[in-house]
């Protein structure tokens, strides 16, 4: 009886002790854990998404350059000329919107950016895109539609399609944009394409984590907080030691005036950053 | 023979006894040391205070109190596995720009508490 009650008081102990280091080691853990929100700022552009392939000339033709020339703004250009009259020009670039880091559930708009320079100046240069619903080029609800009057050298169109963007990118994230002229004139006008992208506009944070612990952290919930409003958004982010670490979410907007944003381990930790 | 028999039956018992009760003793033990939990969030929200709880810890927690400024009050029942995270709500008149020191404790005894001050 003697023995067995030491068998049983020696199985509580050990675990017992066991156990106590567990939980010491996971204590342990969490004061090793030392991360911060170094910043947060609102993000309200994507990158530019500029063509993978060459433009579709219907009128007008290639004179030179390719359509690599076209996707930094650096002077090096691809040139195209109008017909043989009526001298006109039509050209279709596709583009297609990166849905991975861009959903478009959390896409508020698009714009078009066109850097280009032709040698005459008297008539005025359209952008239109691909209407998925009509199945037809449109610039209906774009916040231009009047055309882009060129002056000499080179000249920036930019192109807001506002809430009518939906209509121009398809499920996939491609959108396809017509280049043409005017109408029928006297000149049969080079045009020089330097630059020609879509973005999309967002309303979302960027949050910059930076881990200066000795162990990983594992980033489980994001707080953004104000006076009127506590929004916690779920996360699943490893940021290793000594990590600095820039992230993304379009799903969370920014409130207006002074907020909180925090971020909490799966240990327990938290990080605070105040911003307005 | 029969004295044998019985001899056998009381060592069994005594053998049950023994490790259900260990069975129970360092089970207690074990979810009593595992429990941990944070307070995520405290929103003074109108007419009530509401607060976010995850369990960080290796067992699972039932909220028991709530205690503003030592003084218990109603809330919404809350049981949270291990990782689990939820709100519970109290039901309480708080004062603007006021410092309000606010204790979570669970059925087995774990506390956690601090201070948080309430909007303007």
């Amino acid at each position: 009886m003697v023995v067995l009650s030491l068998v049983v008081l020696a199985v509580i102990v050990v675990n017992v002790i066991l156990w106590d280091y567990q939980m010491n080691q996971l204590d342990w853990e969490r004061t090793r854990e030392t991360f911060t929100v170094s910043s947060v700022s609102r993000v309200t552009r994507s990158s530019w998404f500029v063509t993978q392939t060459e433009y579709e000339v219907t009128e007008g033709s290639r004179i030179s350059g390719s359509y690599l020339d076209t996707q930094i703004a650096d002077g090096s250009y691809e040139r195209f000329r109008e017909s043989s009259p009526p001298r006109g020009f039509d050209a279709n670039g596709t583009f297609s919107i990166d849905t991975s880091d861009f959903p478009l559930a959390y896409v508020d708009g698009v714009e078009i950016l066109l850097r280009y320079a032709v040698d005459d100046n008297g008539e005025r240069w359209f952008l239109k895109a691909y209407n998925w619903t009509s199945e037809m080029y449109s610039d209906s609800g774009f916040n231009s539609t009047s055309g882009h009057a060129p002056s000499s050298g080179w000249n920036s169109y930019t192109v807001n399609l506002t809430n009518m963007w939906r209509s121009y990118v398809s499920p996939e994230g491609r959108i396809i944009i017509k280049i043409r002229d005017q109408q029928p004139d006297s000149t049969r006008t080079n045009m020089d394409i330097d630059y020609l992208a879509v973005r999309t506009v967002v309303n979302g944070t960027v949050f910059t984590f930076q881990n200066q612990g000795s162990r990983t952290a594992h980033l489980v919930s994001i707080w953004v907080n104000d006076a009127a409003l506590h929004r916690r958004y779920e996360t699943d982010l490893f940021v290793n030691s000594g990590e600095t670490y820039s992230y993304t979410r379009l799903d969370i907007p920014l409130p207006d005036g002074q907020y909180t944003a925090k971020v909490i381990s799966e240990r327990g930790n938290t990080a605070v950053h105040t911003g307005d | 023979m029969l004295s044998n028999v019985l001899l056998l039956v009381i060592a069994v018992a005594g053998m049950s006894i023994s490790i259900t009760a260990t069975y129970v003793i360092t089970g207690n033990f074990r979810e009593t040391m595992g429990e941990r939990f944070i307070v995520e969030d405290v929103w003074f929200r109108p007419g009530g205070i509401s607060v976010y709880l995850r369990n960080t810890g290796k067992t699972r927690i039932s909220v028991a109190g709530i205690y503003v400024d030592y003084i218990t009050q109603p809330f919404t029942s809350l049981q949270l596995e291990p990782l689990e995270h939820g709100w519970t709500n109290l039901t309480y008149t708080w004062m603007p720009n006021t410092v309000y020191y606010i204790k979570v404790i669970t059925s087995r005894g774990t506390q956690v508490a601090d201070y948080y001050k309430s909007p303007p």
